[in-house]
C-alpha cells in the first residue's frame, strides 16, 4: 500500500463544553457551518491532508467532549497529541478562565513538547463579547503559545490556526530529526532532489 | 172612308147622279131652315150676355183697385217684419256660435290640464304616472280634439315625451343598476351573514371582510324604503306614496326563516336597496310596449354585471378578503336576480336565472380552481374553503344547485392535505433541526408532564425514579408525535361541514395519516438519516427515537378513532402503516450508525503505514490499530444509551469491517511484495483486535462472536508465520482442519508476493545462503501444491 502522506500529525481539541470546538473542526474539515448545539459524545475525529512546504500532511484532529463527564475517555487521548488547541469562548468568562485549568490537564497527561495553541472562538459576535483580545492575549504570552481569535460561524481564523499549528509542529519534528538523526537527514535530502541538483548547478558555476 | 166611298162611287157611276144631286140641294136647303131658325131663337140671350159681361168688366176695375190698395198696405207693414226677423236671425246665429264654442272649449280644457299635469309629472320624475297622463291625453283626449290646429304641436310631442319618459326611467335603471353593482357586495356579505347565524356553529368572521374596501353602509333613506312594485293596472297607479302598503320584501319566501334575525339586524339583504327604478322601468316600458326590449336590456346588462362579478379581482389569491369580496360580489348578484324573479312577473325567468347560475358556478369552479392552485398556505386554504362551504350554503338557500361545489371541495381536499404534506415536510424538518438529540432530562414534575401531554409515555420504573430523570427519546419523539396529530386535526377540520359520514372521514384520516406516516415522515426521516453531517449520537438518538414513535403508533389510532368517533373496530379500520414505517427508520438509522462507525474504521485505515519489506516487525502494534481500538472502547463507553443490540451489531461489524480491512491490506495488488516481518507486523496488529473483541467491548456479546470475526486472519497468519505447509496441504478440504479458513488462493497470493521479494533480494544482494536457498525451494514446492490443490478444487466442482 503506497504512503499517500508525509506526515501524520494528531491534533487534539479540548475546552469547555459548548466553546464551539466541533464547530471549529467541521469548519476545518468540511468548510460548513451548523448552528444547532449537539454535544460530542466521547470523542470523535476528522482528518484532513495539508500541505505544508511541500509536503502531504495528514492531520487527524481529535474533537473531545468538553464535559466533565467524559473527562476519563478523552484524557487518554492526550498522550498521542502532537498539537493541542485550548478552545475558549469569548462570550463565556468562564470558559476562558477554564483554559488554565485545561493547561494544567495537558501538563499532567500530555507529552511535555506538545505544540499548544489558544483560539478564542465565536470573535464574530462582539456584541455579546466577556472577554477582551487583549486578555486572550495576554494569557497566551503567559503560558508562550501562539493565539486567534476565531469564528467558525463566519470562518475566521479557523484554517489559519490549524495550519500555524502544524508548521509549528513540523518545524519541530525537523529540528528533532535533525538534532537526534542526522544520516536520517541526508536521507531526507537524498530525496529532495532538485535542490541538490541546483546546488551542483550552482556549484559547477562557482 | 170606305164605307162612304162606295156609296159615292156607285151614285157617280150610277145612272141618275142628277138625281142624287137634287135630292143632295134639298138636303142643304132644309138644314140652311133649319140653322136660321136656330139663330133667331137664341139672339136675345145673346145680347143679354154681352150686357153682363160689361157689368163684370166694371166690377173686376173696381176690386182690382181694391186690392192694390191692401196690397199696398200689407207691403208696408210686412217690410217691418222683415227687418225684425232678420234681426233675430242674426241673433240666433251668434248665439249658436257661443254655444259651439262653450262645448269646443270645455273639450280641450281636460286636455291641456292633462297636459299640464304631464308636464308636472314629468318635471317631478313621477315618471310612471306621467306615462299614464300621456296615454290617457293621447287615447282619450286627444282624438276628441284633433280638429284643433293649436293642438297639433301637442299630438306631435306625444311620442318625443314618451322616448323622453323611456329615457328617463332608463337613466334611473341605469343608475340603479350602477348602484346595485355597488351594493351587491355588502347584499352578499349580509346574505352570507345571515346563512352563517342559521349555521350557528360557523365563526361569523369568515364572512367580514377586513379591508379597507368595506362597503359604506347605504344611506339611511334607501333602508326600508323599496316602494312596492306598483300594479300598472290599479287604479293608485299615480299615487307613487307608499303608505298603507305592507312592505312586499318580508312576505317573501325566502326571507320568513329569516325575519327573526331580521329584526335583530334591522335590514335584510334586499331591504338595502330601492327597487322601484326597476319596477317602474319595467311598467313603464310594458306600458309603452317595449317589455321586450326592456326585458332584453335588462338582461343584457345584468348578464353583463353578472360577468364582472365573475371577474376575480386581481390578486384575489393572495388574502381571504379577495375571495370574500369575490363571493359577496356573486351572492350580492343572485340575490338580486332572485328578489327581482320573485317581485316581478316575468321580467327574469327561472330559465334565465338558471342559465346565469350555471354560467356563473363554471366560472366560479374555474377561478377557485386556479387561484386555489396558487394557494399554498393550510390556514388561508382552509378558510376559502369554509368560505365556499357558506357561499354554498347561502346560494343553495336561494334555491341554487351547488353539487359542483361541493366536488370542488373535495377536489381542493386533496390540495389541502398535499399543502399540509409540504408544511408539515417542513414542521418535521423544523424538529430534526431543532432538536438536539439527547435524552431529555426532566428536572420537576411540571416538565415531566409537559412531555407526557404531548406524548403518551409511560413507563412505571421511570414513574418512581426521582428527579430529575432522563427520559429515553429526545425531545424529537413527543415533538413529532403530537406534530402528526396536529395534522390529522388539520387534516379534520376540512372534512367538517364537508357531509361526509363518519366512517368516510375516519377512513379519510387514515389514509391521509398513513400517507403522511408512510410518506411524508418518512422521506424526512430517510433523508435526515442520509445526511452525511449526522453525528453517531444524533443516529443512535434517532434509533432509539423510533423505537417509542413505533410503539406510540398504537395511541394515534385510538387518537383517531376518538376524534372521528368511530368504534374501534379491527375489522373494518385500515390499520396505520405507521409501525412498519418507524421500523424500517430504525434499522436505516441502526445501518446508518453501523456504516459510520465502520466510516471511521476507514479514516484509520487511511492512515495504515506499513513497510511490507521490512525484515523485523516494529516490535509493537501500529499507531493505527491501536487508535481504532482505543476509539471503539471509548466509542461504547461513552454511548451509553446506544441499545444493547444495536451496540452488538455495531461491534460486530465494526469487527468485521477491520478483519476485511486487514485483508484487503494484504492482497492489495499494488503491494507487490510482502515479507515475513511485515506479517508479523500484521499480526501484531490482529493480535490487538483479537484482544479487543475478547475484551468484552460491548456488554452481551461475551461467547466469542466477536472473535470469529477475525478467525479467517488467524488461520491466515498462523500458517504463515507457523509456516505450517504440511498440515495445511494435508487438511485441506478436511471439516476439522486447522485452517479450514484459509483458501489456496489467498495462500498462493500472498506467497507470490513473498517469493517476488526473496527474488528481488536475491538479485541485490546476491546471496546463495544455504537456508535461503532451501527456503525458495519450499516456497516453490508449496506453491506448486497450492497451484494443484485450487485446480484439483476446479475439478471437484
Amino acid at each position: 500500500m503506497a504512503k499517500t502522506y508525509d506526515y501524520l500529525f494528531k491534533l487534539l481539541l479540548i475546552g469547555d463544553s459548548g466553546v464551539g470546538k466541533t464547530c471549529v473542526l467541521f469548519r476545518f474539515s468540511e468548510d460548513a457551518f451548523n448552528s444547532t448545539f449537539i454535544s460530542t459524545i466521547g470523542i470523535d475525529f476528522k482528518i484532513r491532508t495539508i500541505e505544508l512546504e511541500g509536503k502531504k500532511i495528514k492531520l487527524q484532529i481529535w474533537d473531545t467532549a468538553g464535559q466533565e463527564r467524559f473527562r476519563t475517555i478523552t484524557t487518554a487521548y492526550y498522550r498521542g497529541a502532537m498539537g493541542i488547541m485550548l478552545v475558549y469562548d469569548i462570550t463565556n468568562e468562564k470558559s476562558f478562565y477554564n483554559i488554565r485549568t485545561w493547561i494544567r490537564n495537558i501538563e499532567e497527561h500530555a507529552s511535555n513538547d506538545v505544540e499548544k495553541m489558544i483560539l478564542g472562538n465565536k470573535c464574530d459576535m462582539n456584541d455579546r463579547r466577556q472577554v477582551s483580545k487583549e486578555k486572550g492575549e495576554a494569557l497566551a504570552v503567559e503560558y508562550g503559545v501562539k493565539f486567534l481569535e476565531t469564528s467558525a460561524k463566519a470562518s475566521i481564523n479557523v484554517e489559519e490556526g490549524f495550519i500555524s499549528l502544524a508548521r509549528d509542529i513540523k518545524a519541530k519534528m525537523d529540528r528533532k530529526l535533525e538534532a537526534s538523526n542526522p544520516s536520517n537527514r541526508t536521507a531526507h535530502q537524498l530525496k529532495n532532489e532538485p535542490s541538490k541538483k541546483s546546488r551542483k548547478w550552482s556549484c559547477a558555476l562557482l | 172612308m170606305y164605307l162612304i166611298s162606295y156609296p159615292i162611287r156607285s151614285v157617280y157611276e150610277g145612272p141618275e147622279p142628277s138625281h142624287f144631286e137634287e135630292r143632295l140641294d134639298h138636303r142643304i136647303k132644309n138644314h140652311d131652315k133649319e140653322i136660321e131658325r136656330m139663330c133667331n131663337y137664341h139672339y136675345q140671350g145673346f145680347i143679354e150676355s154681352v150686357r153682363g159681361l160689361l157689368q163684370v168688366r166694371t166690377d173686376v176695375e173696381c176690386l182690382k183697385l181694391e186690392i192694390n190698395k191692401t196690397n199696398d198696405d200689407l207691403q208696408n207693414s210686412g217690410d217691418s217684419l222683415l227687418g225684425r226677423g232678420g234681426d233675430l236671425v242674426k241673433l240666433r246665429k251668434t248665439q249658436r256660435n257661443i254655444e259651439s264654442a262653450v262645448d269646443a272649449l270645455s273639450l280641450c280644457l281636460p286636455v291641456l290640464e292633462t297636459y299640464g299635469k304631464l308636464k308636472e309629472q314629468l318635471r317631478l320624475k313621477r315618471y310612471y304616472p306621467a306615462l299614464k297622463t300621456l296615454e290617457q291625453l293621447e287615447h282619450s283626449h286627444l282624438p276628441r280634439v284633433s280638429k284643433y290646429k293649436f293642438l297639433q304641436p301637442m299630438c306631435e310631442t306625444i311620442p318625443t315625451l314618451r322616448d323622453s319618459i323611456k329615457d328617463a326611467s332608463m337613466t334611473d335603471l341605469k343608475d340603479f343598476l350602477e348602484s346595485i353593482r355597488k351594493h351587491s357586495e355588502h347584499i352578499g356579505h349580509i346574505a352570507m351573514k345571515h346563512q352563517c347565524a342559521e349555521q350557528n356553529k360557523m365563526d361569523p368572521s369568515i364572512v367580514t371582510t377586513q379591508g379597507k374596501k368595506r362597503p359604506a353602509p347605504l344611506p339611511p333613506k334607501l333602508k326600508r324604503k323599496a316602494p312596492p312594485p306598483p300594479n300598472p293596472f290599479g287604479d293608485d297607479v299615480d299615487d307613487g306614496t307608499p303608505n298603507g302598503r305592507h312592505n312586499p320584501f318580508n312576505d317573501e319566501g325566502i326571507e320568513t326563516g329569516d325575519e327573526a334575525q331580521d329584526a335583530e339586524e334591522g335590514v335584510s339583504a334586499q331591504d338595502l336597496i330601492d327597487f322601484s327604478p326597476v319596477y317602474r322601468c319595467l311598467h313603464i316600458y310594458s306600458v309603452v310596449g317595449a317589455r321586450d326590449t326592456f326585458e332584453s336590456y335588462y338582461r343584457k346588462q345584468r348578464r353583463k354585471q353578472a360577468r364582472l362579478a365573475l371577474q376575480p379581482p386581481p390578486n384575489m389569491q393572495d388574502t381571504l378578503d379577495g375571495y370574500k369580496r369575490y363571493f359577496h360580489d356573486i351572492i350580492g348578484f343572485f340575490v338580486v336576480e332572485d328578489h327581482i324573479l320573485n317581485t316581478t312577473s316575468g321580467l327574469v325567468n327561472r330559465a334565465y336565472i338558471d342559465e346565469l347560475w350555471d354560467m356563473a358556478l363554471l366560472k366560479v369552479v374555474a377561478v377557485l380552481r386556479t387561484h386555489i392552485g396558487f394557494c399554498t398556505d393550510a390556514t388561508l386554504m382552509l378558510q376559502i374553503k369554509n368560505l365556499i362551504m357558506l357561499f354554498s350554503l347561502t346560494l343553495r338557500g336561494y334555491g341554487f344547485t351547488v353539487s359542483q361545489l361541493y366536488d370542488l371541495l373535495l377536489e381542493i381536499r386533496d390540495q389541502y392535505s398535499e399543502i399540509l404534506m409540504k408544511k408539515w415536510v417542513e414542521v418535521f424538518n423544523g424538529i430534526f433541526q431543532m432538536d438536539n438529540y439527547t435524552p431529555i432530562c426532566v428536572n420537576t414534575i411540571e416538565e415531566y408532564e409537559a412531555v407526557t401531554a404531548l406524548y403518551p409515555f409511560m413507563d412505571s420504573r421511570l414513574e418512581k425514579s426521582p428527579f430529575p430523570k432522563n427520559l429515553p427519546f429526545s425531545q424529537f419523539v413527543p415533538n413529532v408525535y403530537s406534530e402528526v396529530k396536529e395534522y390529522i386535526y388539520a387534516c379534520l377540520k376540512f372534512s367538517e361541514d364537508l357531509h361526509l359520514s363518519q366512517n368516510e372521514i375516519d377512513d379519510m384520516i387514515r389514509k391521509l395519516a398513513n400517507v403522511l406516516l408512510t410518506r411524508t415522515l418518512s422521506g424526512c426521516l430517510s433523508e435526515l438519516i442520509k445526511r452525511p453531517q449526522l453525528h453517531l449520537l444524533q443516529l443512535i438518538q434517532i434509533s432509539i427515537n423510533m423505537n417509542h414513535l413505533e410503539q406510540s403508533c398504537v395511541f394515534l389510532e385510538d387518537f383517531i378513532s376518538n376524534i372521528t368517533g368511530l368504534v374501534k373496530d379491527n375489522v373494518h379500520v385500515s390499520r396505520l402503516q405507521g409501525t412498519s414505517m418507524f421500523k424500517d427508520a430504525r434499522s436505516e438509522a441502526e445501518g446508518q450508525i453501523y456504516k459510520r462507525i465502520n466510516e471511521k474504521i476507514d479514516e484509520f485505515f487511511d492512515l495504515a503505514n506499513y513497510d511490507w519489506t521490512a525484515t523485523d516487525p516494529r516490535g509493537q502494534p501500529s499507531e493505527y490499530i491501536s487508535d481504532i481500538i482505543a476509539f471503539l472502547q471509548s466509542t461504547f463507553i461513552a454511548f451509553t444509551n446506544l441499545p444493547e443490540k444495536v451496540a452488538q451489531t455495531a461491534c460486530m461489524s465494526a469487527c468485521k469491517h477491520m478483519a476485511s480491512l486487514l485483508m484487503e491490506l494484504l492482497k492489495d495488488h499494488q503491494v507487490r511484495e510482502i515479507s515475513i516481518g511485515a506479517l508479523q507486523q500484521l499480526n501484531l496488529d490482529l493480535v490487538q483486535c483479537e484482544h479487543f473483541a475478547a475484551s468484552d467491548p460491548v456488554p452481551g456479546l461475551n461467547d466469542g462472536t466477536l472473535q470469529l470475526a477475525f478467525v479467517d486472519l488467524r488461520q491466515l497468519m498462523d500458517v504463515f508465520l507457523e509456516w505450517d505447509w504440511a498440515n495445511y496441504i494435508a487438511d485441506h478440504g478436511k471439516a476439522t482442519g486447522k485452517y479450514i479458513r484459509v483458501p489456496p488462493a489467498t495462500c498462493i497470493l500472498l506467497l507470490e508476493k513473498m517469493r517476488d521479494l526473496d527474488k528481488k533480494k536475491s538479485n541485490l544482494l546476491a546471496s546463495f545462503k544455504r537456508n535461503e536457498r532451501d527456503r525458495k525451494k519450499l516456497l516453490d514446492t508449496v506453491l506448486k501444491q497450492l497451484r494443484q490443490l485450487v485446480n484439483g478444487q476446479v475439478h471437484f466442482t
